[in-house]
C-alpha cells in the first residue's frame, strides 16, 4: 500500500517502512473529468488496522483493498478475516462504497491471478460468515458478526451478492522492470477515474 | 499503547527512540548493546531539534506530499552532531569531576563517609575493569546511597581511581574540617537535616511498644470461640433462582449518552481547576489560553489529569502497575502534540487513553475457534483445547459451557478429565456430560454421541491421560478435545512444571488461561508466572504460551471491568470467551468498546 500511494501521487518509487499512522493526500485524476480524490493510506499492521479502519470508514467514498498476490495462499485466512470485518461493518454496509480489490505484486512470477484470488476469497468468506454468526453473542447483547448476513443465505457466498460494487484488478507497484521501473497499475488508475 | 518504555533490545543491538508528536515523526538511534554510550540521549534530542527546525516549513505547509517529494539532506548535519556529542562526552569527564567533589562530598555526613571507606576498595576494582574497556563507566552504580545524578557517576569512578588511599584520607579530613567551618555556606539542604538526625539518636518509640500485650489483644472475648461470630445471612432461594431466569444476553446497560453528559460537565469544571491552582490574573489567562488557540501539550499539563485517570483506572480494578504503564505511554504519545482549538487537556488525554484501551482489548489476531476446528476437521485430527488457571476460577464450569456451544454448532466433543487431584472433579464432569447428552441426544445428531468423558480416575499423571484422550479422539473421530486441568497456584513450582509438561508434550491447538474478573493485581502475577513456567519447561524453540484468555464470573463485577485490561495487557492475547453465569447459555464474547465505555464511565 505504501508503495502504491506515492506512485499514484508522484510517479516516483520510494522505499517504504511499516507505518504506524495514516497518510493522506489529494490525487488529481489524469482524465478529462479532472476530478479530485483524497487518497488515504492506512497502516496494515495487525494491531493497528482495525483502529484506523474505525476512524476512516465513515468518510470513505470508495475502498481499495490491496492484497499481496504472492503471499496470498499462506495468508488467505487473515486476508479473508480482515475483508470480512470491512464488509460486515454497519457503516460500510450503509454507505456501500465501491470496493476495489487490488491484487498487487503481479510482477513476481508466483503471483496468483485475480480470478483465483476472487474464488479463494469467496470460499473463505463463505465459511467465515457461518463461523462468525455462530460465535457467542457479545456482552451487551449485540451479535459479534453483526446482524447483517453477508450475501444471501442458503447460497454460497459471491461477491455479486454484496450491496456495493466490487471489482478485481491486477497491479504491480514495482512494475515489470524492477525497482525503479514504472508501476503497472493502469487498471487502478482507470478505476479511480471512474470513482472521481 | 506500550509507548512508555523507549528502548528496545534485539540480539546485539539496542534501539532508542524518541517521538515527535507535533509533526508525527519517530527518531530512532541504534547502537551496539555492549557499548554504554552516555551521549545517546543527548544526541537524539539534538538531532530531533535540528531536523525539526530545518524542515519545519516542509512539514507545516506541504503535508504528506512534502514528505514524499522533499529531499532530506541531513547526512552532514547528522555527522556533525554525532561528532559533537562524542567529543562533549569525552570532554565532560574531567570538568564534572571537580563539581562532583564540591557538591557531593560536602553533602555527605560523617556516617556516609565511614561507609564509603569500606567500599572504596570494591569500587577501585570495578573501576579498573572499566578503565580497561575504555568506556564511560555508567556501571559505577556500586556507589549506593549517593544522591548524585547518573552522569556524575562516571566522574565519581574516574575520581576515585586517581587518588591513592592516603590522599583520600587526607581529602576526607579536609572535607570534614571544611564542613564544620562552613556551617551554612554550602547551600544544600540535605546535610542539615541529616546532621540533625545523627545528633538526635533518640530511642524509637513504637506506638504500643511499652504497653503490654493486653492492649494489643483486639479479639472480642464475648464472641471468641462461638460459632456465630457473624450474623448468618438468610438464604433466599427466590432471588437466586430469579437470577437464573433472567434474560440471557442482558448484562448491563451501557448508555453512551450519559457518558458524554458527564464528560461535558467535567470539561467545564476542569478548566476552573488549573486556574484555581495557579491563582491570580495569570491563572485566568491560563484558563482562557487552554480553551482557545492551539497550544502544545507539556508534561506538566498532563500530569494532574493523568494522575486522576490512573486513580480512576485503579478504582475500576485495573492492576496498579498496568495503570501506571498505561498512563506513561499515553503521556509519551501526547507530549508535544498540538491541541486543536476548544479542546481541553482532559478531553485529549481521555480520548487518547480510550483509544489505547480499545486497542489493548482488540487483539492482534482474533481467535476464531469454530474456524480452526473446521480446519482441524479437514485434516482429520481433533482440535485440542487446554484449560489452565489457578484454583476456583471456573475452569470446569466454563469448559462445560464451551462444549455446549460447540455441540450447538455440530461438533462432537471429548472431555478429558485431567484434573486427577480435586475431589469430585471427575464426577462433576461426568454430570455435565450426562446433562449435555440429555440436551443433545444422539438421535438428533445422526446417532453420534456428541459428548463423551475420558477419565482414568484420580491420582494418575495428567499429561498421560491427556495424550491417551487425544489418541482416543483421533481413533473415534471426535472433532474437539477439551482438556480440564487441576487448578494450581502460580507459585507452586512442581505443579507449574507438571502443567508445562502436559502442554509441551501434548501440543494442544489452543491453550486457554481461565481467570476470574474479580482478580485485581494478582492477575499480573498469575499470568506472568504461568507464561514463564510454560516457556521455561518447553524444549522447543518457540514454546507454547497462553493463546487466549477466558474471563469468568463477569456477572459478579458491576462495572469494575479492569481485570480484562490487566490480562490482555500482560499477554497481548485476546479474551476469547467471557463467562457470565452458571448455566450453559452464559457464554459471551468480548465487546471491546462496551468494556472501555464501562471503564471510562465515572
Amino acid at each position: 500500500k505504501m508503495t502504491l500511494f506515492p506512485q499514484l501521487l508522484t510517479g516516483k518509487y520510494r522505499d517504504t517502512q511499516t507505518s504506524i499512522t495514516d497518510s493522506s493526500a489529494v490525487y488529481r485524476v489524469s482524465s478529462d473529468k479532472s476530478g479530485n480524490v483524497t487518497l488515504i493510506d492506512l497502516p496494515g499492521h495487525e494491531s493497528l488496522r482495525l483502529q484506523f479502519l474505525e476512524r476512516f470508514k465513515a468518510a470513505a467514498r470508495a475502498v481499495v483493498f490491496v492484497v499481496d498476490s504472492v503471499a496470498f495462499q499462506r495468508e488467505v485466512k487473515d486476508v479473508a478475516e480482515f475483508l470480512y470485518q470491512v464488509l460486515v461493518d454497519s457503516t460500510v454496509l450503509k454507505n456501500a462504497p465501491a470496493l476495489l480489490i487490488a491484487c498487487n505484486k503481479q510482477d513476481v512470477t508466483m503471483a496468483k491471478s485475480a480470478k483465483l484470488i476472487q474464488q479463494q476469497l469467496e470460499k473463505e468468506l463463505n465459511t467465515l460468515r457461518v463461523t462468525r454468526s455462530a460465535a457467542p453473542t457479545s456482552l451487551d447483547g449485540s451479535a459479534t458478526g453483526g446482524p447483517a448476513q453477508l450475501g444471501k443465505k442458503g447460497k454460497d457466498f459471491d461477491f455479486s451478492q454484496l450491496p456495493m460494487k466490487v471489482e478485481f484488478v491486477e497491479c504491480s507497484a514495482r512494475g515489470s522492470k524492477g525497482e525503479e521501473g514504472d508501476a503497472d497499475f493502469e487498471g487502478l488508475e482507470k478505476w479511480l477515474a471512474k470513482i472521481a | 499503547e506500550r509507548g512508555g518504555n523507549n528502548s528496545f533490545t534485539h540480539e546485539a543491538l539496542t534501539l532508542k527512540y524518541k517521538l515527535d508528536n507535533q509533526f508525527e515523526l519517530v527518531f530512532v538511534v541504534g547502537f551496539q548493546k555492549i557499548l554504554t554510550l552516555t551521549y545517546v540521549d543527548k544526541l537524539i534530542d539534538d538531532v530531533h531539534k535540528e531536523f525539526r527546525d530545518k524542515y519545519r516549513n516542509e512539514f507545516q505547509q506541504k503535508g504528506t506530499l512534502g514528505l514524499l517529494n522533499g529531499t532530506f539532506d541531513f547526512k552532514d548535519d547528522f555527522m556533525r552532531l554525532l561528532r559533537d556529542a562524542e567529543e562533549s562526552s569525552k570532554v565532560r569527564a574531567p570538568t564534572v569531576m571537580k563539581t562532583f567533589e564540591q557538591s557531593l562530598k560536602s553533602q555527605k555526613t560523617v556516617k556516609c563517609m565511614i561507609e564509603t571507606r569500606g567500599e572504596k576498595p570494591k569500587e577501585k576494582v570495578k573501576n579498573k575493569k572499566n578503565k580497561g574497556s575504555k568506556k564511560e563507566g555508567t556501571e559505577a552504580v556500586a556507589a549506593p546511597g549517593k544522591a548524585s545524578a547518573g552522569d556524575k557517576q562516571p566522574s565519581a569512578a574516574g575520581d576515585r581511581e586517581e587518588l591513592t588511599k592516603d590522599e583520600i584520607l587526607q581529602k576526607n579530613r579536609e572535607e570534614f574540617f571544611k564542613r564544620h567551618m562552613k556551617a551554612g555556606e554550602k547551600s544544600s539542604k540535605s546535610p542539615k537535616p541529616e546532621a540533625q538526625k545523627e545528633k538526635g539518636k533518640k530511642p524509637r518509640v513504637w506506638d504500643l511498644g511499652n504497653s503490654n500485650a493486653k492492649v494489643l489483644d483486639y479479639s472480642n472475648s464475648a464472641t471468641n470461640g462461638s460459632a456465630e461470630a457473624c450474623p448468618v445471612e438468610e438464604f433466599d432461594p427466590d432471588t437466586a433462582l430469579g437470577d437464573r431466569n433472567r434474560e440471557p444476553g442482558r448484562l448491563y446497560d451501557l448508555e453512551y449518552e450519559s457518558d458524554d453528559e458527564a464528560e461535558e460537565e467535567k470539561v467545564i469544571q476542569n478548566p476552573s481547576k488549573p486556574s484555581a491552582k495557579k491563582g491570580g490574573l495569570g491563572g485566568m489567562f491560563g484558563m482562557l489560553k487552554g480553551l482557545v488557540g492551539s497550544k502544545s501539550l507539556t508534561r506538566e499539563d498532563m500530569d494532574p489529569v493523568l494522575e486522576k485517570m490512573k486513580d480512576h483506572l485503579i478504582a475500576k480494578n485495573v492492576a496498579a502497575e498496568i495503570a501506571v504503564q498505561l498512563c506513561e505511554s499515553v503521556a509519551k504519545k501526547l507530549e508535544g502534540k498540538v491541541m486543536g482549538t476548544f479542546t481541553t487537556v482532559t478531553s485529549t488525554v481521555k480520548q487518547a487513553l480510550q483509544e489505547a484501551l480499545v486497542q489493548i482489548l482488540q487483539p492482534q489476531r482474533r481467535v476464531d475457534v469454530l474456524r480452526d476446528v473446521m480446519d482441524a476437521q479437514r485434516h482429520r485430527r481433533p482440535y485440542v483445547v487446554t484449560f489452565c488457571g489457578v484454583n476456583g476460577v471456573g475452569k470446569s464450569t466454563n469448559l462445560a459451557k464451551i462444549s455446549f456451544w460447540l455441540i450447538e454448532n455440530g461438533f462432537s466433543v471429548l472431555i478429558a478429565a485431567c484434573d486427577t487431584f480435586r475431589a469430585g472433579a471427575v464426577e462433576q464432569l461426568r454430570t455435565h456430560t450426562r446433562r449435555l447428552n440429555a440436551l443433545h441426544p444422539p438421535e438428533s445428531h445422526g446417532g453420534r454421541t456428541m459428548v463423551q468423558l475420558y477419565e482414568k480416575g484420580y491420582g494418575k499423571d495428567a499429561a498421560g491421560i491427556a495424550m491417551e484422550a487425544i489418541s482416543y479422539a483421533r481413533n473415534q473421530g471426535f472433532d474437539v478435545v477439551l482438556v480440564d486441568t487441576a487448578g494450581r497456584m502460580q507459585d507452586n513450582a512442581p505443579l507449574m512444571t507438571a502443567l508445562a509438561k502436559l502442554i509441551a508434550v501434548n501440543a494442544p491447538d489452543l491453550v486457554l488461561f481461565v481467570g476470574e474478573a474479580l482478580v485485581g493485581n494478582e492477575a499480573v502475577d498469575q499470568l506472568v508466572k504461568f507464561n514463564k513456567a510454560l516457556a521455561d519447561h518447553s524444549m522447543a524453540q518457540t514454546p507454547r504460551l497462553i493463546d487466549g484468555i477466558v474471563l469468568t464470573k463477569f456477572d459478579t463485577i458491576d462495572d469494575k471491568v479492569g481485570a480484562a485490561i490487566s490480562m490482555t495487557y500482560i499477554t497481548s492475547k485476546p479474551i476469547v470467551f467471557v463467562g457470565t453465569g452458571q448455566t450453559y447459555c452464559d457464554l459471551r464474547s468480548l465487546n471491546a468498546k462496551a468494556v472501555v465505555a464501562a471503564l471510562m464511565k465515572a
